[in-house]
């Protein structure tokens, strides 16, 4: 897996981007464990082949908990989820925790399950509605000798038939399919005698403590600067 | 050079980041030119050798400015730059600079090209490279920091050569050296590798989303009076 330190990085820095009013040590723990928690699938992988970078790391359970979200809060008349967190907390709290979710989903689907499409064997983006791992991989440019090129998703038009294929990193299924991470370190098909090394990695490479460092930074200067003037003339007024 | 797209993109989500209330059309604009203003001097290489990645990649010149930014702001009694463009210039001035070291050398510095951080005083490019690990069979392993790097580098840091060993090949520069090579094939990246991707992708939803949302609590908000408010930091 790419770090989950990697991917806290990343989602810090967006969570400051997008939390604005919200922004506080509560609301940054609540989307933290938002973007970390999935990785949890990797305990699942002893009961279930391939379950890791499947069950957390999908692209229909983010979609899924939108659609819910966005029911529940915008089309009904009463949201249940509203007078639930009223109830517990207020009004205005409600409010914020339910803009906190929308953050929290948003920075999952960025900086969790697309930083791990990028990375290895890719995700199970469509599970549990199609069983099949993709990676995303390749470069755009433009040239002066081949015009715009992107190898992203790979277009082959057969020219003896005119079929088109198209391969946008398809790899195995969750049966074929093995992303090594800390629990299960090796695909439990190989038959071996080495000691089992578990390797818990920070940053694997530059750009990935990098993204650590975005994150960190983000955090250390929204401590350092001074307050908003919005906040400042609403507290003179 | 890495993608001056990618240097963009991160200018912006700092800006997103950072901003606060200054976060506008114009101050986002500010904030990821600055970011992408140090891929200029991959146009400078064409006079001077070895330009790229050295004349505006190196920490001196952000070291001034933010030295100058501080000086004005925190030691003079009246601040000229806040008398002059008030709260808002001053949180922009310090986030365009914060974007280009952060979004314009970092990626550099962090990709595989590498950044001259002390030119022209010591002249050797750096970049990070390798990993750090806790493993249980080989403890923690960490390669990004070397003392013993091989190089013309003084800091603890790999090197890949100097200006006169080490040439970066641009799309604005083919072959890295000095004067027109006007036949050669020019390759402009947009992206390098799929993490770039992710990165562009990023920077693209979260000014969307921003920008939709200010769009909506405009109508019901009264927009914020103009840089004649002055209030201390």
């Amino acid at each position: 897996m790419v770090s989950t330190i990697v991917h806290a990085g990343f989602a810090l820095l967006l969570a400051a981007g997008l939390l604005g009013d919200h922004y506080d040590r509560r609301a940054l723990a609540v989307v933290l464990t938002i973007v970390v928690l999935p990785e949890v699938d990797s305990f699942l992988g002893p009961f279930m082949s391939g379950a890791h970078r499947t069950v957390g790391h999908n692209l229909v359970l983010p979609a899924a908990a939108a659609t819910l979200l966005y029911y529940d809060t915008r089309l009904r008349e009463r949201s249940a989820l509203r007078e639930r967190l009223s109830d517990r907390v207020s009004d205005r709290g409600a409010a914020r925790w339910i803009a906190v979710a929308w953050v929290g989903l948003f920075v999952h689907t960025v900086a969790h399950v697309s930083l791990d499409w990028v990375h290895l064997e890719g995700v199970n983006a469509f599970w549990p509605l199609r069983d099949r791992f993709y990676a995303l991989s390749g470069e755009i440019f433009v040239s002066t000798a081949d015009g715009f090129v992107q190898t992203f998703v790979d277009v082959e038009i057969d020219p003896e038939t005119g079929g088109r294929r198209v391969d946008a990193g398809e790899g195995g299924t969750s049966r074929t399919v093995h992303v090594s991470n800390p629990v299960e370190p090796r695909d439990p098909a190989t038959v071996t005698d080495e000691p089992i090394d578990r390797r818990f990695p920070v940053a694997n490479a530059g750009w990935r403590l990098y993204l650590i460092g975005l994150g960190l930074f983000a955090l250390v200067a929204r401590r350092l600067q001074g307050a908003d003037r919005g906040s400042d003339s609403d507290a003179r007024n | 050079m890495a993608p001056t797209l990618v240097n963009a993109a991160v200018g912006a989500l700092l800006a997103a980041a950072l901003l606060g209330a200054a976060f506008d059309r114009r101050s986002v604009a500010i904030v990821v030119s600055a970011a992408a203003l140090s891929d200029l001097d991959a146009v400078a290489s064409l006079v001077i050798p070895g330009a790229t990645n050295a004349l505006l990649h190196n920490l001196w010149v952000p070291f001034l400015v933010g030295a100058a930014l501080y000086w004005d702001g925190s030691v003079r009694d009246a601040s000229w730059l806040r008398e002059r463009v008030g709260w808002y210039g001053v949180r922009v001035a310090w986030v365009a600079l914060a974007a280009f070291v952060v979004a314009g050398i970092g990626p550099e510095l962090f990709g595989r090209e590498g950044a001259n951080l002390l030119y022209p005083v010591h002249d050797a490019y750096y970049h990070v490279h390798g990993r750090l690990v806790f493993s249980t069979q080989d403890g923690i392993v960490q390669t990004f920091v070397t003392r013993d790097a091989a190089g013309p580098g003084i800091l603890p840091l790999q090197s890949p050569g100097t200006t006169g060993s080490y040439a970066i090949p641009t799309w604005v520069n083919p072959d890295g050296r000095p004067g027109l090579s006007l036949d050669a094939e020019r390759k402009l990246y947009l992206v390098r590798t799929g993490w770039q991707a992710v990165v562009v992708a990023a920077a693209t939803a979260m000014l969307a989303v921003r920008f939709g949302w200010h769009q909506a609590t405009d109508a019901a908000d009264t927009r914020p009076d103009d840089e004649t408010t002055e209030v201390s930091r």
